[in-house]
C-alpha cells in the first residue's frame, strides 16, 4: 500500500530536488523510498513531514513557465490565487498567461511545481479567466501592500510570500506559510533574474529572514463587497488591547482605517476609538456611515462620546445621534450641553448610586449588575430620596467590611465634590489634594449628576504637558 | 454671532492647514535656491527671468497634484509608488532620490559654511557644530518647536524684495524680460542651459514632492479640507517665485551691472544686498542664508530617510526608538555626517557644487513627474480626483521639456568634451 502511494512522486521529487531554486531542505529521497526496509535511517514522523514540505516563494512562482500534460510549455504564471471562502491558506489556482489569453489552472491539476509548473491536464481544458471574483490574488492584493502583523502589533509591508509545498502526494498542495517582510524577500525580488540562481541562493542564506506566519497576518481590504467575498474580518486584530489597535490604526491611511472600523466588533471598535488621537478619532467618525458610527458611539463611555461628538460638525453630530438608541442618545445629548473644559463636560454618567440605607451587600449586588466600566466602580455613591449626594464609599472599604454594614458608616470624610461648572484646574487640584480615585459632580441643588474618573484627568493633564 | 463663529472657524481651519504648502515653499528657497538664483542673475542679468512664469505654473500644478494625492489616498508618494509599481522600480527610484537629496544636503552645508565664513567663522568649526545641532533637533524630537522659529525667520526673504527695489533695477526691462519668450540662440550656450536646468531643479525640486505629500498625510488633511490646502499650496508657490524673481533682479541690477559675472562664494552673493544695507549687507545676507540652510538641513535628511524607508517598507519615524527603526536613524545620521564631510574637503568650490546639485535635481525631476502622473491618473486610486486635462498637459510638458533640456546639456558636454 505504502509502496503504491509513494512510487509515483519519487520521480517528481527527485527531479525537483535537482532544479529547486532555494529550498532549504532538499526534497526527501529518504521518506519517499519505494523500499522502506533498505534504509537505515528512520526519521522521526514529524521530521519526515517537515522534509516532505519544501518552501517556495511567490516571487519564484511568478513568471514561472507552465507545462501541460504533454510537456509543452504553454504559458507563464501570472497570478497565484487563494479562494478564502474554501480555505484561508491553500492556493486554489494559478492564473496562467497563455498566447490564447489568461487561463485558470486549478492547483489540483498541478503535478509538480519546481523546475517549471507541470500540469496533469491539457492546456485546452483550462478555463478562461473571467475576473477575480472571490479570489485573493497574492501578487496584486498582497505583494508590496501593507498588512497588519497581529503578533508583532504593527503595520508591515509585504516583500514576498512564502509557501509550503507538500510533494508527498501525487498532486501538489501549496499553502501560504507566511509573508516575508524582511530583507531576504526584498533581496530576492531585487536580484531575481539579474544574478545566477546559485549566487542568489548563497546570498539569501546570509540574509536573516523576517517572516510573519500566515495566521498572524491581517489583510486590509477597503472595498466592503470584496471584504465579504474574501471573508476578511479583523477577528484577530480585535483580540489585541484597544491601545495597540489604536496604534496600528494610526499608521494606516484613512480608507484603511475606515475598513478596519467597519469590521471590528462594535465594543472593541469603541474602546479602540477612545484610544486614538483626537484628530484621527474625528476623521474616523466623519468617514464611517452614520449608522455604523452610531453603533460604535453607543458603546463608548458617554463622556468620551460627548467630547468626540462635540468636535464634529453639527450636521454630522445630528446624523449620528439620530441613529443611536434613545437611552444612550439622551445621555450623550445631556453631556453635549456642557462646555468641554468644565467638570460637567468631562464627567461620565455611568456610576453606581445607592440609597442612604443601603448595606455593603447591596453595594456588591449593584456592582454585579453594573454594566459600565470597572474603573467607574472604584467609588460607590449614596444619594437621598431627592438625589442629593450624601456619601462616597471606596470600593476597598466595602469589600473589607462585613456584608451587613450600613454603607453610611463607611463613608469618607469629608465628602468631596465639585460643581458642574467647575473648571479643569479646580477639579484637577481636588484630585491631587485629596488623592481621589473619582470625583462626584453635583448641580446647583446638590444633586449628583456625574462622576469624573482619573483617566479623564490624566488625559487632560497630558494634553497640557 | 453665528457669522463670527463661522468666520473664526474658517480662519482657524485656514491656519491649521496653511502649514504644509507654505513650509515646503519656504524650504524651497534654501541654500541651493539662493545660490542658483544669485548665480543666474549675476551671470545672465535679466535674461533668465522668462523662466519664472512657466516655472511658477508648473510648480503650482505639480505641488497641487501632490497635495491632492496626499489628501485623497492618505498615503505618501513613495508608499504609492511602491504599491503600484513594485519593489524593483521603487528601489531604483529611492536610490535616485537618495543621491539627489544627498546633493541637496551638501548644498545646505555649503550654505552654512558660506554664511558663517562671512562672520569669519571657519567652516571646520561651523559645519560640524551645525551638523550636530541639526541631528539633535530631530532626534530629541524638538523639530516642531524649532520649525516655528525657522518659519518666522524666513521672512528675511522680504529683504530681497526690498533690496531689489532699492537697487533701482530697470523695471521695464525686467518685466519685459519676464514676459518675453527666450531667444533660442541663448540655449546654444552651455552655461545658460546649465543654469536654466538648475533654476527649474531648485524651484521644482524632487524632494519637495515627497515632502509635501507626506506632510499633507501627516496633517490628516482629508478630501473635505482639501480646498484649503490647495490655497495654501498656491500661495506658497507664488511667494517662493516672487522671492526668486527678486533675487535674480537684485543680482542682475548689482552684480551683473557691475561686471561681477560669477558668484564664487557667499561674499559675492551678499553684494546684491548692498543697496539695501550698505556695508551691513553681508550681515543680512549671511543671517538669511544661514537660517535658510539650517532650516533645509534639518528637513532634507529627515524627509529623505522617511521617503526611502517608507518606500522600502522599513520602520521609520522619530516617534520610534533607535532599536525599532535602525535603518531610518542610520540613514538620517549618515546623510548629515557625509553631507557635512564633503563640505569639509579643503578648497571645495561651495557655489559650484551647490549649483551642480540643483542641476541634478532638474535632471531627476522628470522621473518623479512620470510616476506622479501615472499615479494621479489612476481611477481606482484617485476616483473623481484624477487629473484634469490641463493639469496633465502642463505636467507632461514639464516632463518632456526637462528631459529635452537635460539631453541637450549632456549632448553639449559630450560635444565640447570630444571636440
Amino acid at each position: 500500500m505504502r509502496k503504491a502511494e509513494f512510487s509515483q512522486p519519487i520521480v517528481a521529487c527527485q527531479l525537483l530536488a535537482g532544479t529547486f531554486l532555494i529550498s532549504q531542505q532538499k526534497c526527501p529521497k529518504v521518506t519517499t523510498s519505494a523500499r522502506p526496509g533498505s534504509f537505515i535511517w528512520h526519521p522521526h514522523p514529524l521530521l519526515s513531514i517537515l522534509l516532505n514540505m519544501a518552501t517556495v516563494s511567490l516571487s519564484e512562482l511568478m513568471g514561472a513557465t507552465v507545462y501541460d500534460a504533454s510537456g509543452v510549455a504553454c504559458g507563464r504564471v501570472r497570478e497565484v490565487a487563494l479562494a478564502p471562502q474554501e480555505d484561508r491558506s491553500r492556493v486554489a489556482l494559478l492564473i496562467v498567461k497563455t498566447p490564447a489569453g489568461n487561463r485558470l489552472l486549478p492547483l489540483t491539476a498541478v503535478s509538480a511545481i519546481n523546475g517549471g509548473i507541470r500540469a496533469s491536464t491539457a492546456a485546452a481544458e483550462w478555463a478562461p479567466s473571467d475576473g477575480s471574483e472571490g479570489l485573493l490574488l497574492l501578487s496584486r492584493d498582497l505583494l508590496d501592500q501593507q498588512v497588519i502583523d497581529v503578533h508583532g502589533r504593527k503595520v508591515v509591508r509585504v516583500n514576498d510570500v512564502d509557501f509550503h509545498h507538500d510533494c508527498s502526494q501525487n498532486r501538489s498542495v501549496l499553502r501560504v506559510g507566511g509573508v516575508d517582510v524582511g530583507a531576504r524577500g526584498a533581496v530576492r525580488r531585487l536580484l531575481k533574474g539579474l544574478v545566477p540562481a546559485a549566487v542568489l541562493r548563497a546570498l539569501l542564506l546570509r540574509v536573516p529572514p523576517r517572516d510573519i506566519p500566515w495566521d498572524f497576518v491581517d489583510i486590509i481590504e477597503t472595498d466592503p463587497a470584496r471584504r465579504v467575498k474574501l471573508k476578511i474580518s479583523h477577528e484577530r486584530l480585535g483580540k489585541l488591547h484597544p491601545a495597540d489597535i489604536a496604534d496600528i490604526v494610526e499608521d494606516l491611511s484613512p480608507d484603511e482605517r475606515e475598513a478596519v472600523f467597519e469590521t471590528l466588533d462594535e465594543g472593541v471598535a469603541a474602546d479602540a476609538l477612545e484610544e486614538l488621537e483626537p484628530r484621527v478619532q474625528r476623521a474616523v467618525l466623519e468617514s464611517l456611515d452614520p449608522d455604523r458610527a452610531a453603533d460604535i458611539v453607543e458603546e463608548m463611555e458617554p463622556d468620551a462620546a460627548a467630547d468626540l461628538l462635540g468636535d464634529l460638525s453639527d450636521e454630522r453630530t445630528k446624523e449620528i445621534l439620530v441613529q443611536m438608541q434613545p437611552e444612550e442618545r439622551q445621555e450623550v445629548t445631556d453631556l453635549l450641553e456642557f462646555k468641554e473644559n468644565t467638570a460637567a463636560g468631562r464627567m461620565t454618567t455611568e456610576y453606581i448610586a445607592l440609597p442612604v440605607t443601603a448595606t455593603a451587600n447591596d453595594a456588591i449586588e449593584a456592582m454585579r449588575a453594573f454594566e459600565g466600566r470597572m474603573e467607574n466602580m472604584s467609588t460607590i455613591y449614596l444619594t437621598d430620596s431627592h438625589g442629593t449626594l450624601a456619601g462616597a464609599i471606596p470600593l476597598v472599604k466595602i469589600v473589607l467590611a462585613p456584608s451587613s454594614t450600613p454603607l453610611l458608616a463607611l463613608a469618607q470624610e469629608p465628602l468631596i465634590s465639585c460643581h458642574e461648572g467647575a473648571k479643569e484646574k479646580e477639579f484637577a487640584e481636588l484630585f491631587d489634594k485629596y488623592n481621589l480615585l473619582t470625583l462626584p459632580v453635583i448641580d446647583e441643588h446638590s444633586h449628583l449628576t456625574g462622576v469624573i474618573t482619573p483617566d479623564d484627568v490624566i488625559a487632560m493633564l497630558r494634553s497640557k504637558l | 454671532m453665528k457669522f463670527f463663529r463661522s468666520w473664526k472657524v474658517r480662519t482657524l481651519v485656514f491656519f491649521a492647514v496653511v502649514g504644509p504648502g507654505f513650509i515646503t515653499a519656504n524650504v524651497d528657497n534654501d541654500a541651493g535656491g539662493i545660490f542658483t538664483y544669485s548665480d543666474a542673475g549675476a551671470r545672465f542679468g535679466y535674461t533668465l527671468l522668462w523662466t519664472m512664469i512657466p516655472i511658477t505654473i508648473a510648480l503650482i500644478v505639480v505641488q497641487e497634484m501632490c497635495a491632492r494625492m496626499g489628501a485623497v489616498t492618505g498615503k505618501g508618494l513613495s508608499d504609492l509608488i511602491r504599491e503600484e509599481f513594485g519593489l524593483r522600480i521603487t528601489f531604483l527610484m529611492m536610490l535616485g532620490i537618495l543621491i539627489t537629496n544627498f546633493g541637496n544636503v551638501i548644498a545646505e552645508f555649503a550654505g552654512i559654511a558660506g554664511s558663517l565664513e562671512l562672520f569669519g567663522v571657519s567652516k571646520y568649526i561651523s559645519v560640524p557644530i551645525c551638523a550636530v545641532i541639526v541631528w539633535l533637533i530631530v532626534v530629541k524630537g524638538q523639530y516642531k518647536s524649532v520649525e516655528k522659529v525657522f518659519l518666522a525667520a524666513s521672512f528675511f526673504y522680504i529683504t530681497y524684495i526690498v533690496g531689489g527695489v532699492l537697487a533701482k533695477p530697470a523695471w521695464i526691462e525686467a518685466v519685459m524680460a519676464t514676459v518675453k519668450p527666450p531667444q533660442l540662440a541663448a540655449f546654444k550656450q552651455d552655461s545658460y542651459l546649465y543654469l536654466v536646468i538648475a533654476v527649474v531643479g531648485t524651484t521644482i525640486a524632487p524632494w519637495m514632492q515627497f515632502y509635501l505629500q507626506s506632510s499633507i498625510v501627516e496633517k490628516g488633511v482629508t478630501r473635505r479640507q482639501y480646498k484649503a490646502s490647495q490655497l495654501d499650496v498656491i500661495v506658497g508657490c507664488i511667494f517662493t517665485d516672487v522671492v526668486a524673481w527678486f533675487i535674480i533682479v537684485a543680482c542682475a541690477a548689482t552684480l551683473y551691472l557691475h561686471g561681477h559675472h560669477a558668484i564664487r562664494d557667499a561674499a559675492d552673493g551678499a553684494q546684491a544686498l548692498r543697496p539695501l544695507a550698505g556695508d551691513y549687507a553681508y550681515i543680512l545676507f549671511s543671517l538669511g542664508l544661514f537660517n535658510a540652510s539650517l532650516f533645509a538641513a534639518s528637513i532634507l535628511p529627515l524627509s529623505t530617510a522617511y521617503t526611502v524607508c517608507e518606500g522600502l517598507g522599513l520602520e521609520s519615524g522619530v516617534g520610534r526608538k533607535f532599536s525599532e527603526a535602525p535603518t531610518f536613524y542610520w540613514l538620517y545620521t549618515a546623510l548629515i555626517a557625509a553631507g557635512a564631510a564633503v563640505i569639509l574637503i579643503p578648497r571645495i568650490p561651495l557655489v559650484k557644487i551647490t549649483v551642480f546639485s540643483q542641476v541634478v535635481n532638474g535632471a531627476v525631476l522628470p522621473f518623479v513627474l512620470v510616476f506622479m502622473l501615472l499615479l494621479i491618473n489612476k481611477k481606482e486610486l484617485m476616483g473623481e480626483y484624477v487629473n484634469k486635462p490641463t493639469f496633465n498637459i502642463i505636467a507632461w510638458a514639464t516632463t518632456v521639456i526637462m528631459v529635452g533640456l537635460t539631453l541637450l546639456l549632456i549632448y553639449g558636454q559630450l560635444r565640447s568634451g570630444t571636440g
